[in-house]
C-alpha cells in the first residue's frame, strides 16, 4: 500500500515538485528569517559572550542592558570583593569613542569612527580576546597598545591586508594597534578596541564615574545566582549570572526595537506561504487522485489504511521539503562566513527543531483537509 | 530511477549537511580562566580595600624655605639620612655679600663704642690743665693790679675810670677760671652715660643684623627632619624652586617599617572593627601575601581620587583610612606600591 501511494505521489512530477518545493520553500523561510533573527540578538550580547572568564556581572542597578551602562565607583570593585562567597572581582570597562585615523587615510584626511572601547583589568587582564589572527594578549601591557577585532579593523583600514603598528588617536591621544583578534561583533558594527583598564580612563572622554562592570568569579561550589544574590543584599549593587543579563539584554531589545516584530512577520508569511503552497497543492493532488481512492476503497481497502497512505504521502514530501529547506539555510550561512557582515550569523539547533515542528504542521494540515474529502467519498464515484 | 531516488537522497544529503553546520557553528566559546589570576579572597568573609605602601613615617615632602637656583645636592635616592644632615643647598652668593657688609657694619659700630669709652684721650688733660693754670695766674694778676688801683684811687693817684675796669678785670679772670675748670673737669669725667648707652644698641642691632643673615644663609640649607630613606629626589643643581614648591623635591621616609594604607569605603565603615586580621596582595603575576598588623586608624573619613591618571583627579566617594604595619621584610615591596588588602569580616 505504501508502494502505491508513492508511486501515486511520483507519478505527477510537476505537482511532486510544486508540493516538495512548497514546504521547502516555508522552511528556508522560516529557518532562516529566524537563525539571522537570533543571530542579530546574539550579537546584542556579544559584549557578554566574548568575556569568557568570571559568571556575574555587577552594574549599577539602573543599567538595562549591555550595552548602555553608567559608571560605579571604583570603591565598589572592594566592596564586591568583600561579599561572601566572591573568589574574585575584577574591573571591566565598556565605553564608545571616537577613535580617528593618521591623516592621508582613504578620504585624503584623518577619517574616524566610533568605537567601542573595552578596558581590562591591568593585573588579570580578565575579558581578554583568546582569538588572536595577529600579535598576543600581553602585548597590551606595551605603552599606548590596544587590540583591535577582525571586523573594525575591515572598517577601520577597509581593503588592506592585516597589518599591526599602524596608530590612531583617540580623546587627544596615540594608541598603537599591537594585535588583531576575533570576537563576536556588536549590535552596532562598530569596531572594538580592548586596552588595559587604566588607559582606556585616559581614553575614555572625562566623567566622573568610568568603571562599567565588575565581572565576579563565584567561589567553586557556590552557584553564580546565588552569590549574584548576596552581592545585590550586600552592596546594593545589581549582580546578574552572564546568563540572566543576557535575557536582560536580549529582553531589552525586543521590547525597545522593530527587530523582533518584523522577523515575527517574515516568520509568519513563511508559515503561511508555506501552507498555502504545499497545502493547496496537496489538496488539490488529494482531489485528483480522488478517483484512485475511490477504486481503492470500491476494492474494498478501509478509511484507515487511506488515510494511512495520505499521511504517507504527507511524511515523504514534509522530509524532502524540510531536508532540502534547512540544507539551504545551512548552505546560504556557510557561504557568507567570509563576509565580515554577517560573520558569526549561523543556525541554532532548535531552529532546526522548530522548523520540523511547523513544517509538520503544515503537511498535517495541509493532508487533513485532504483526509476529509477521501472519507466521505462514494466509492461509487469511480463508476461514472 | 535518479528522480525517484535522487530528491530524497539530496534532501537527505541537505539535512545532513545542515545538522552538521547546526553542530560545528552553533558552540559557545567555552568557559576560561583569566590570563593572570585575579588576586582572591583569602577570607570567607572579607573587608577588602585598595590600599597604598608607605613608610612608617608616611611620606615626607621636603620642601625648601626660600626659593632660588639649586646650587648643591648632597644626598641621594636610597641614602640613609640623619636628622639635621644637609640635603641640598640653594645659591648663597648674594647673601654671603650682605654678611660682609653687616660684618662690617657691627665692627664700626664696636670701634665707636670703644672710642667712646677710651675717653679722655690722656693727651687732651695737660692742655687744659694748662688752660686752668692760665687762668689762675690770670686772677693773681689781676687781683695785684687791683689791688694797686685800690691803693692809688684813695690817694687820687689812680682816676675812678681805672678803679673800675681793673675791679672788673678780676671778675673775668676769675669767671674764666671756673670756665676752665669746669672744662677739666668735663674732659676728666671721659664720655657721657647716654652717648654710651646708645653707642652699645648700635653694636647690638649690628650684632642682630649678623645673626639674621647668617640664619638666612642657614635656611638655603634643607636638612632631614627625620632618620630616614631617601625615596624620591626631584632637585638638580641648576634647578628654580619656587614657593610653594611644584613638587615634593625630596621625599624622605623612615622604611624600617612599611604600612599599608587602606581605604575603607564609607559604606563598610559599620563591617570595620579594630582587631580584624588583615592580609595585602600585591598585583598581577607572581602574587604576594604578605599579612599585616593593626596600627592605627585615621579619625578623618577623606574624600578618595580615582586614580585615572588625568591632571584633574576627580572625586569619587569617601573612605576610612586605616593604617596596617606589614610584619614580614619583602624586598619585592616598594613605597607606593597599590595592593589588595582583605580584612577578616567573618569574626
Amino acid at each position: 500500500m505504501v508502494w502505491i501511494a508513492l508511486k501515486m505521489l511520483t507519478g505527477d512530477r510537476t505537482k511532486y515538485m510544486g508540493i516538495v518545493f512548497g514546504v521547502a520553500f516555508a522552511s528556508m523561510l522560516i529557518s532562516h528569517q529566524v537563525s539571522i533573527f537570533l543571530s542579530i540578538m546574539a550579537r546584542c550580547t556579544s559584549l557578554i559572550r566574548n568575556v569568557q572568564e568570571g559568571e556575574i556581572f555587577v552594574m549599577d542597578p539602573t543599567v538595562r542592558q549591555a550595552d548602555e551602562v553608567i559608571g560605579l565607583s571604583d570603591d565598589d570593585l572592594h566592596r564586591v570583593r568583600g561579599v561572601d562567597g566572591v573568589a574574585w572581582a575584577v574591573k571591566f570597562y565598556r565605553g564608545t569613542v571616537r577613535a580617528r585615523l593618521p591623516e592621508g587615510g582613504p578620504k585624503g584626511h584623518g577619517d574616524f569612527r566610533s568605537v567601542v572601547l573595552l578596558g581590562l583589568d591591568d593585573a588579570s587582564l580578565v575579558g581578554a580576546p583568546r582569538k588572536m589572527l595577529m600579535g598576543s594578549v600581553e602585548d597590551l601591557r606595551k605603552p599606548d597598545a590596544v587590540i583591535i577585532d577582525e571586523a573594525g579593523y575591515f572598517y577601520l583600514f577597509p581593503g588592506q591586508p592585516h597589518q599591526i603598528g599602524q596608530t590612531i588617536e583617540m580623546t587627544d591621544r596615540r594608541a598603537e594597534i599591537v594585535g588583531i583578534c576575533e570576537v563576536g561583533q556588536p549590535f552596532q558594527s562598530m569596531p572594538i578596541f580592548y586596552t588595559k583598564y587604566s588607559r582606556a580612563m585616559q581614553f575614555s572622554p572625562p566623567e566622573r564615574r568610568l568603571l562599567s562592570y565588575i565581572i565576579v568569579e563565584p567561589e567553586s561550589g557556590v552557584p553564580a545566582p546565588v552569590v549574584a544574590q548576596r552581592i545585590m543584599n550586600d552592596t546594593g549593587l545589581q549582580a546578574l549570572t552572564k546568563e540572566t543579563f543576557r535575557w536582560n539584554t536580549i529582553q531589552f531589545y525586543v521590547q525597545n526595537t522593530g527587530i523582533p516584530f518584523n522577523f515575527g512577520i517574515t516568520v509568519v508569511l513563511g508559515f503561511v506561504v508555506g501552507i498555502a503552497i504545499a497545502g493547496q497543492t496537496f489538496y488539490l493532488f488529494t482531489i485528483e487522485n480522488l478517483k484512485q481512492f475511490g477504486a481503492l476503497k470500491a476494492m474494498g481497502t478501509s478509511n484507515l489504511r487511506i488515510v494511512g497512505m495520505i499521511l504517507v504521502q504527507a511524511l515523504v514530501v514534509g522530509l524532502i521539503g524540510y531536508g532540502l529547506g534547512v540544507g539551504g539555510t545551512a548552505l546560504f550561512f556557510t557561504l557568507t562566513q567570509g563576509a565580515i557582515p554577517l560573520k558569526g550569523f549561523h543556525m541554532l539547533w532548535q531552529v532546526m527543531a522548530g522548523t520540523a515542528a511547523a513544517v509538520s504542521i503544515i503537511v498535517v494540515l495541509a493532508s487533513l483537509l485532504s483526509i476529509r474529502k477521501v472519507l466521505v467519498l462514494e466509492p461509487a464515484v469511480v463508476f461514472r | 530511477m535518479l528522480f525517484r531516488y535522487g530528491l530524497p537522497l539530496l534532501a537527505f544529503a541537505s539535512m545532513m549537511f545542515a545538522l552538521r553546520h547546526v553542530v560545528i557553528a552553533d558552540q559557545e566559546p567555552p568557559k576560561q580562566p583569566p590570563p593572570v589570576e585575579p588576586s582572591r579572597t583569602p577570607f570567607k568573609s572579607a573587608l577588602a580595600g585598595g590600599g597604598v605602601i608607605e613608610p612608617k613615617s608616611e611620606n615626607i615632602a621636603i620642601g625648601s624655605h626660600l626659593p632660588g637656583v639649586v646650587a648643591e645636592v648632597f644626598a641621594n635616592v636610597n641614602d640613609e639620612v640623619e636628622a639635621g644632615q644637609k640635603l641640598f643647598r640653594l645659591d648663597n652668593r648674594q647673601l654671603l655679600a650682605e654678611l660682609e657688609v653687616r660684618q662690617a657694619m657691627l665692627e664700626s659700630s664696636r670701634s665707636s663704642l670703644e672710642k667712646l669709652r677710651s675717653q679722655p684721650r690722656p693727651e687732651e688733660i695737660p692742655i687744659t690743665e694748662a688752660t686752668v693754670q692760665e687762668a689762675r695766674v690770670m686772677v693773681e694778676d689781676t687781683k695785684a693790679q687791683f689791688a694797686r688801683a685800690e691803693r692809688g684811687h684813695s690817694s687820687g693817684a689812680v682816676s675812678e675810670e681805672e678803679y673800675v675796669r681793673q675791679k672788673y678785670a678780676v671778675a673775668t679772670a676769675n669767671a674764666k677760671l671756673t670756665k676752665a675748670e669746669a672744662e677739666l673737669r668735663l674732659l676728666r669725667s671721659g664720655a657721657w652715660k647716654s652717648d654710651l648707652s646708645v653707642a652699645e644698641a648700635q653694636v647690638k642691632q649690628a650684632q642682630a643684623q649678623v645673626l639674621q643673615t647668617e640664619t638666612e644663609l642657614k635656611r638655603l640649607e634643607v636638612t632631614a627632619p627625620v632618620k630616614g630613606r631617601v625615596l624620591q629626589k626631584n632637585v638638580r643643581p641648576g634647578e628654580y624652586v619656587g614657593i610653594p614648591p611644584g613638587q615634593a623635591l625630596m621625599v624622605i621616609g623612615d622604611v624600617s617599617t612599611l604600612h599599608v594604607r587602606m581605604d575603607v569605603d564609607e559604606n563598610d565603615i559599620s563591617r570595620f572593627k579594630k582587631d580584624l586580621v588583615g592580609k595585602a596582595i600585591t598585583r598581577g603575576a607572581n602574587k604576594r601575601e604578605v599579612s599585616l598588623k593593626f596600627v592605627r586608624v585615621e579619625p578623618y573619613v577623606v574624600a578618595k581620587k580615582s586614580l585615572t591618571g588625568s591632571g584633574t583627579e576627580r572625586v569619587d566617594t569617601r573612605v576610612l583610612n586605616v593604617i596596617y604595619a606589614i610584619e614580614t621584610k619583602d624586598p619585592n615591596l616598594y613605597v607606593g606600591q597599590q595592593v589588595d588588602v582583605y580584612l577578616d569580616a567573618a569574626k
